[in-house]
């Protein structure tokens, strides 16, 4: 009897997560779209065209039925989408230009059209886009304020731990042996 | 990929059983909780560390999170991390030893009442189990993309031996395995700097290619940006994380609280509390400086990132040989299972010490305890589970878990300083101080919408140290017993004697006598003021190189 508590939570436990899984379709579909342009690279490196021109095509796929409409959804409900909806254009361009080497079959241009639009779908760091510093007298006044005030105090405490420790026991005088 | 796997299978085998050896000796709640107190100082050095640094805080959230705001985050490392470690082990944690205590909420108890050990428990609970699931995440997602093995059943995989060795052998496993994972962590992690700093040209490389090519902001590479910054602004760094959080962390996290007094003397627990602010500081080469470089290597070898969480994650399977990976992802795997196992140990802890027993079931046996120990630990398991999809959602996990801990460091500082240092504070100011502090942190991030999590434990510090300190003078002071022995003025003596004491230092210790006390000094090489001083010198000199 005592076993079915814990047997009822684990239960509860396994299933809940299927809940979850609609959070994690945006990480798996542009994840599965990297992938198969990655494909391409390996298969242009190997001289296989048709097999490269297929994991493009899937690519293209992917990102036209899964990838582009869950960003336009998602940029109206949700500000983490929209630095991916700020570079559709960028990805899309790179995709072009990619299934532009295909065709000629060049593969000097491909690998990096391929890798610029994996880095267009993948997330981008928020710090790039940090403002270059800038400082008015205030934050001068307050940046020292703090500093300065910082090692006052620090100072001012640690003399008064020290006194205050010492004057109730006096400081040890060392006596070699 | 199956020799990664293989490594990876056997790394956990071994895990598993070391809990089962461990179990041997565990006879009571002191030798479950505290490891029987007996841990020498380098194993609490190696524990400190491991329990701090796993999947969140450490390779992949706070990697993540050097990789979405660049170097601001290594002020963890070089800056707060040690000031906290050193300040706490110096000074904090002799406040603790006195009071032979288990956890940080006793500690309150004894020096302010019961109602505060209540509120302050119940607080930190909740922080272990989003910590936990946050961990779990992590771990997961890094797993399923290394080992393209499934989410779900890789976080029940890792939940099960983490548990497992956490059930069966208490502090004294989670210590001694925690001391294995900080070599093997440290050595596993380490090469991941020198493949990246040799791709990318050197840090020179790294910085001619992002400000110069990319016109990437210069704030990006600083450790203490301008107080515009919308992820840390510098000042607000100095005041919120550095004085509060910081300090509050380390001395008030019943995870690293706990391994110092599993520590067999005052002396070990206070110099492995300092010495680990060494790994502390060499941390951000592992995990903050290679995420700097990160971007670059990812649009130049075309590497899908997700999410700034996993970004380490796709770094290391995409540069490391398989050979290496399977050591770093061993190495990895040691940083989340020991703060995994720490997390939940501490989170039992808390349930049994200072809610079941204090509360609810008094006076029962040692064994009940120990049993009730267990069974909270199962529970804070699967509580944390139920927790992860909310995890998943949030868009970078450090700053979901550095938000909580403001809300209750900053308020919990403002208590503990005041335990210590004025006498006058009582218990009706400091329980309605602490409970107002942490209603206004909530308040200032959920209705007035402020995000820097920095500001929030400032702020919330400053208001309940004001509460505190006027409804205390308002009402009685505090009875004699609430502050004779645990406050800076108290009887020092004792202190002096766990030096005497030492087990540790008793095979290198010179007599020397005192006046007319004798007593026993350390060896200049196990002084804590020339480790503090050289380690504070160090940040210095990295602030000043990259502040």
């Amino acid at each position: 009897m005592k076993k079915t508590p814990c047997l009822a939570a684990l239960l509860i436990v396994l299933f809940f997560p299927r809940f979850s899984s609609a959070q994690e379709k945006f990480i798996d579909v542009r994840q599965n779209m990297a992938d198969n342009l990655t494909g391409v690279k390996t298969e242009v490196k190997a001289g296989d065209w048709t097999a490269a021109r297929a994991s493009f095509d899937k690519a293209k796929t992917i990102w036209a039925q899964d990838v582009k409409p869950l960003i336009t959804e998602g940029v109206k409900t949700d500000t983490q989408f929209q630095e991916y909806f700020n570079r559709i254009g960028e990805v899309e361009a790179n995709m072009d230009a990619v299934a532009a080497g295909l065709d000629a079959q060049k593969a000097d241009d491909i690998e990096a059209k391929v890798n610029a639009a994996i880095w267009g779908i993948s997330h981008h760091p928020r710090g790039f886009d940090v403002p270059k510093p800038r400082y008015t007298a205030w934050d001068w006044v307050f940046g020292l304020g703090i500093g300065i005030g910082f090692c006052l105090f620090a100072t001012w405490f640690g003399l008064y731990l020290r006194r205050s420790y010492y004057g109730r026991y006096p400081k040890a005088r060392f006596v070699k042996k | 990929m199956y020799s990664n796997l293989i490594i990876t299978v056997i790394y956990l085998a071994l895990m598993f059983g070391a809990g089962i050896f461990f179990s041997r000796n565990i006879k009571n709640t002191a030798d479950y909780f505290l490891a029987g107190r007996s841990a020498p100082w380098f194993w609490i050095m190696g524990a400190v560390w491991a329990t701090n640094i796993g999947f969140l805080h450490g390779y992949l959230a706070h990697g993540g999170a050097a990789y979405e705001w660049g170097l601001i985050q290594s002020n963890f490392e070089w800056f707060q991390g040690p000031f906290g470690y050193i300040l706490t082990g110096i000074f904090f944690i002799a406040f603790y030893w006195r009071a032979g205590i288990y956890t940080v909420p006793q500690f309150l108890e004894r020096r302010y009442g019961s109602g505060i050990r209540v509120v302050y428990s119940i607080a930190w609970i909740i922080i272990f189990l989003v910590t936990i699931a946050a961990e779990l995440y992590l771990g997961g997602m890094f797993l399923k993309n290394i080992l393209h093995i499934p989410f779900w059943p890789t976080v029940f995989v890792l939940t099960g031996v983490v548990g497992t060795y956490m059930l069966l052998g208490g502090l004294g496993a989670a210590i001694m395995m925690e001391f294995v994972q900080f070599v093997i962590m440290m050595l596993g992690t380490m090469p991941l700097l020198f493949i990246l700093l040799k791709m990318v040209g050197g840090f020179k490389g790294i910085t001619n290619v992002l400000i110069n090519q990319w016109g990437v902001s210069p704030q990006y590479f600083t450790v203490l940006p301008d107080i515009h910054h919308p992820y840390g602004p510098g000042p607000w760094i100095i005041l919120g994380q550095c004085l509060v959080v910081t300090i509050g962390w380390c001395a008030g996290h019943q995870s690293m609280v706990q391994r110092n007094l599993g520590a067999r003397s005052l002396y070990d627990s206070k110099l492995g509390y300092v010495v680990a602010s060494i790994p502390k500081t060499l941390g951000a080469f592992l995990y903050i400086v290679p995420m700097i470089a990160a971007p670059i290597v990812f649009s130049r070898l075309g590497i899908f990132v997700e999410k700034s969480d996993a970004a380490y994650g796709k770094l290391i399977i995409n540069l490391l040989p398989a050979g290496m990976l399977g050591l770093f992802i061993a190495g990895l795997l040691s940083a989340g299972l020991s703060s995994i196992g720490s997390v939940l140990n501490s989170a039992s802890t808390m349930l049994v010490k200072d809610l079941y027993e204090r509360f609810l079931v008094k006076g029962k046996s040692d064994h009940h305890y120990f049993i009730a120990g267990r069974i909270a630990t199962f529970g804070v398991i699967i509580a944390s589970l139920l927790l992860v999809p909310v995890v998943l959602k949030v868009y970078l996990i450090m700053w979901l878990e550095q938000t909580l801990l403001a809300m209750v460091l900053g308020p919990f500082m403002a208590v503990l300083v005041l335990a210590i240092f004025w006498k006058r504070a009582n218990t009706p100011g400091s329980f309605a101080g602490f409970l107002m502090g942490g209603i206004f942190a909530i308040l200032l991030q959920q209705v007035f919408h402020v995000n820097i999590f920095f500001q929030i434990s400032w702020w919330s510090f400053v208001v309940t140290l004001a509460l505190t300190v006027v409804i205390s003078l308002l009402t009685d002071p505090p009875k004699k017993e609430k502050v004779e022995g645990i406050t800076w003025d108290s009887n020092f003596e004792a202190m002096v004697g766990e030096v005497i004491e030492d087990r540790a230092l008793a095979s290198a210790v010179r007599v020397t006598e005192i006046r007319q006390r004798t007593i026993k000094v350390p060896p200049w090489y196990l002084n804590l003021k020339y480790w503090a001083t050289a380690i504070l010198l160090v940040q210095i000199g990295l602030l000043l190189f990259f502040g």
